[in-house]
């Protein structure tokens, strides 16, 4: 419980220097919301009115101020109005959260049916053909950007075979390209990781004593090598999550996924500060809650690393 | 599994005796609120009072004619037979109440028609502007202005109806999935004859090569700009056709006439005709643009009929010569020894126009004309923020409702939002104040050519090309064509084989 305590601190600790930071960059950054909320490119605006909105939206007030109000907002649950479409910033996040999960979960399932089986041919037959192609697929997995993955997953399999829509989210087979595309690349970092892990548990005296036993070798490996391993696979995954929320962003642009990441990628074209704020500070709890979760799931994983008074770091 | 059952619905097929069509469009939209979106009228679910026609000239359309006794009061009729989607008719009560609503809902629409008060009597709906305004039936044009039955949203309720809303079109909104797609069936009562197709698939997507694809996989028939670099890869299919039309765009040189240098007119004369418009168009466009001969493209009734300035560099050097510039030692233009040096602004988000920035730079070095170019993040801010510049790359939609007093207003009048430098010439203003109390379509179109001309004597700016609009279609669908001004997508007449 200490530890959970300490760590939310950390959380509000970790929330506050980055909404600072997000602020003033946003700040710092080009572009205009108020021409964009005026389509000074299609309307018959004035200088005048553009000056008029400025200070209706409080631009023309200190920085320092524009930040201390958006927080003093913040503080009672309010992440404020979206310039454009003049909707709650809560409300845009929680419709498009669901759509982001699911994408989510669809690189996540795409990413262990790939990195598990490769992860565990690999550690039983090291140097081996299983080996080779399984750190063939890391090589290209980490070498491919996603969008040129995505292009070309539509090209063979939506333009080339016709067999799944290139476009929107609707059926099961929609889901199919975007999620392959998410979890490919992760699949490869993992199955790496995995087979990794399991070399070094493999080595253990124990796992010699279960041989010695007589223990079937799969079974060793599944039941005993694999719970030692999965630790360094549960941290890594914690960071990933952050990366699969905000890597989405291409996926979802790509397959046209409304999910956070598009409206993230519309927010920044429109500079829709309040929005690109709230999205920033989602992921941000996110990313901290699933770290903490992870830290607590090591004691699950090992017991010998269980927390006790104070002795967490 | 084939690609229909994956889709879970078929764009091609029409053994079932349906017709179906499948866009997609570049942009995305979130919500269907008339108000704030272009898209239900774009996909033909509402419509507006007045129109643009292919000519780009304004005619009926929910309204049958309209006149004005002051220019601050103008009465509309309403074209009579006409019912919403859920059967109710088209009243000037109607019209009112949809106009009421819109002025709440969009600020931007407020400030376009500037309407004081209405009354509506049958099918006659009077409107009293708060000051005079001429435009009005122009800025009617706008989406926003959009006819939409406010009897239905109230018993939808709003965010119902901001999904599925009600208006006087060809098609109404079957489903809507924000961001993805509309699902759209024909109105059977449609008062202009019922549309030839049943249904249409609305789709968006941001990404350019994916749109090419869904094209090339016959998996959509419309496909709005598709990437120039594979306008070839398309055209090389038998079953698909390229649309390419000049846009209601301009990309242009704005010069910095708050700089002595750039006061002098024979300095902008001579940049002027440094600008190779033809090349732009050929070689930076790649085919896919009008070479320029004022702010709006010539096809409007208003665009200029002169000729496109060609590139001439002898008359260039002639005029800066006259302006007491001569070849110096390098070979380079001098005054007072004073090397003749231009600072170029320019920026990526059309890519376009840092390549015409090169192009520019290489033909005035030949004469002897530095021109140095800075590429910046945000033109607009750079250019209200620094004065240090003589020439920008720019660009902007210039007639974007079929009326040309908007781009003088906004870009060559001072206090303008497109202007940043306050531009002013007497001459021009003259004229633009005379254009913006005068409402009669003749004269107005007479006023904006004076206007350019005007523009062209003076040289503010230097126009460049009109940028085209790449459509992707299939050969399947006709009765077809994008319009330049991208208002009218879905319509009763489009067909398929």
């Amino acid at each position: 419980m200490k530890l959970v305590r300490k760590r939310l601190l950390q959380l509000v600790l970790v929330l506050f220097l980055l909404s600072l930071l997000t602020f003033t960059l946003m700040k710092l950054a080009p572009g205009d919301p108020v021409l964009l909320i005026l389509e000074a490119d299609e309307m018959s605006v004035t200088q005048a009115d553009e000056a008029k909105l400025r200070k209706e939206l409080g631009f023309d007030q200190p920085l320092l101020l524009q930040y201390g109000q958006w927080l003093q907002k913040l503080l009672q649950f309010d992440f404020g109005h979206s310039y454009i479409k003049g909707k709650p910033v809560w409300d845009e996040m929680i419709d498009r959260l669901p759509t982001t999960v699911q994408l989510t979960a669809g690189g996540l399932l795409v990413m262990v049916l790939i990195a598990a089986p490769l992860g565990l041919l690999a550690a039983k037959y090291p140097g081996r053909w299983p080996d080779q192609m399984s750190r063939l697929l890391a090589l290209i997995g980490a070498s491919i950007p996603s969008f040129w993955l995505g292009l070309l997953l539509i090209y063979a399999f939506a333009f080339k075979l016709q067999w799944v829509p290139t476009n929107g989210k609707g059926s099961f087979s929609h889901m199919i390209l975007p999620s392959v595309t998410l979890g490919f690349a992760m699949a490869a970092v993992y199955a790496r990781l995995l087979r990794a892990g399991l070399l070094e548990s493999l080595s253990q005296e124990y796992i010699r004593a279960a041989r010695a036993r007589g223990i079937a070798e799969w079974r060793i490996l599944l039941r005993h090598a694999l719970r030692a391993a999965l630790l360094p696979v549960v941290t890594i995954f914690g960071m990933s999550i952050g990366s699969l929320l905000t890597g989405s962003v291409v996926v979802e642009t790509l397959f046209s996924w409304p999910g956070l990441g598009s409206m993230a990628v519309e927010a920044i074209f429109q500079r829709d500060y309040p929005i690109i704020q709230g999205y920033v500070l989602l992921t941000g709890i996110f990313v901290v809650l699933v770290n903490l979760l992870v830290d607590l799931c090591y004691g699950l994983l090992d017991p010998r690393i269980r927390y006790g008074k104070g002795d967490w770091s | 599994m084939s690609r229909s059952d994956a889709a879970g619905q078929s764009n091609i097929n029409t053994k079932d005796g349906l017709k179906k069509v499948t866009v997609i469009r570049n942009f995305k939209s979130g919500s269907l609120d008339p108000h704030n979106s272009w898209e239900p009228l774009r996909a033909g679910v509402v419509e507006t009072l007045v129109r643009l026609n292919e000519d780009l000239e304004l005619v009926p359309w929910l309204a049958t004619n309209w006149e004005t006794s002051d220019d601050q009061t103008w009465v509309f009729t309403i074209r009579e037979g006409v019912t919403f989607q859920d059967g109710t008719k088209l009243d000037a009560a109607a019209v009112k109440a949809s106009f009421e609503r819109g002025l709440a809902a969009s600020d931007v629409l407020a400030r376009a028609l500037k309407i004081e008060s209405m009354e509506a009597s049958g099918q006659q709906l009077t409107i009293v502007t708060t000051e005079p305004h001429p435009a009005l039936p122009s800025e009617l044009v706008n989406p926003y202005a959009a006819v939409i039955s406010v009897e239905a949203e109230q018993k939808m309720g709003t965010t119902a109806f901001n999904h599925a809303p009600v208006g006087t079109g060809p098609f109404k909104v079957k489903q809507f999935t924000p961001n993805i797609e509309i699902q759209l069936e024909r109105y059977d009562g449609y008062w202009d004859g019922k549309a030839k197709v049943n249904e249409v698939l609305y789709q968006f997507n941001e990404d350019g090569n994916v749109r090419a694809l869904a094209l090339q996989a016959k998996e959509a028939d419309i496909v709005y700009q598709i990437p120039a670099e594979t306008v070839e890869a398309v055209q090389q299919d038998s079953q698909l056709r390229v649309e390419s039309v000049a846009g209601l765009r301009v990309h242009y040189l704005l010069y910095n006439q708050q700089k002595p240098l750039l006061q002098d007119i024979r300095v902008r004369k001579a940049i002027d005709l440094l600008l190779n418009r033809e090349s732009i168009a050929s070689d930076i466009m790649l085919g896919h643009a009008t070479p320029a001969n004022g702010p709006f493209n010539a096809r409007l009734p208003f665009g200029s009929k002169e000729a496109v300035q060609q590139l001439d560099p002898g008359e260039a050097k002639k005029l800066l010569m006259e302006a007491g510039y001569v070849p110096g030692e390098s070979g380079k233009l001098e005054k007072d020894g004073q090397p003749l040096t231009l600072q170029l602004i320019t920026y990526k988000g059309r890519p376009e126009l840092p390549l015409i920035a090169q192009l520019l730079q290489s033909d005035a070095a030949k004469i002897g004309v530095d021109i140095k170019i800075q590429t910046v993040e945000n033109v607009d801010t750079y250019l209200r923020e620094n004065k240090d510049w003589d020439l920008v790359t720019y660009s902007n939609l210039s007639a974007p409702r079929g009326d040309g007093g908007y781009f003088l207003n906004s870009a060559l009048m001072p206090g303008g939002s497109l202007n940043p430098i306050n531009l002013s010439s007497d001459k021009l203003s003259q004229l633009v104040i005379r254009l913006n109390a005068t409402s009669e379509i003749a004269q107005r179109i007479q006023l904006t050519r004076d206007a350019v001309d005007v523009i062209n004597q003076e040289v503010p700016h230097s126009y460049a090309v009109y940028p085209n609009l790449i459509v992707g279609v299939n050969n399947r669908v006709i009765n077809w064509k994008p319009g330049a001004e991208e208002y009218y997508i879905i319509t009763n007449q489009m067909d398929v084989k």
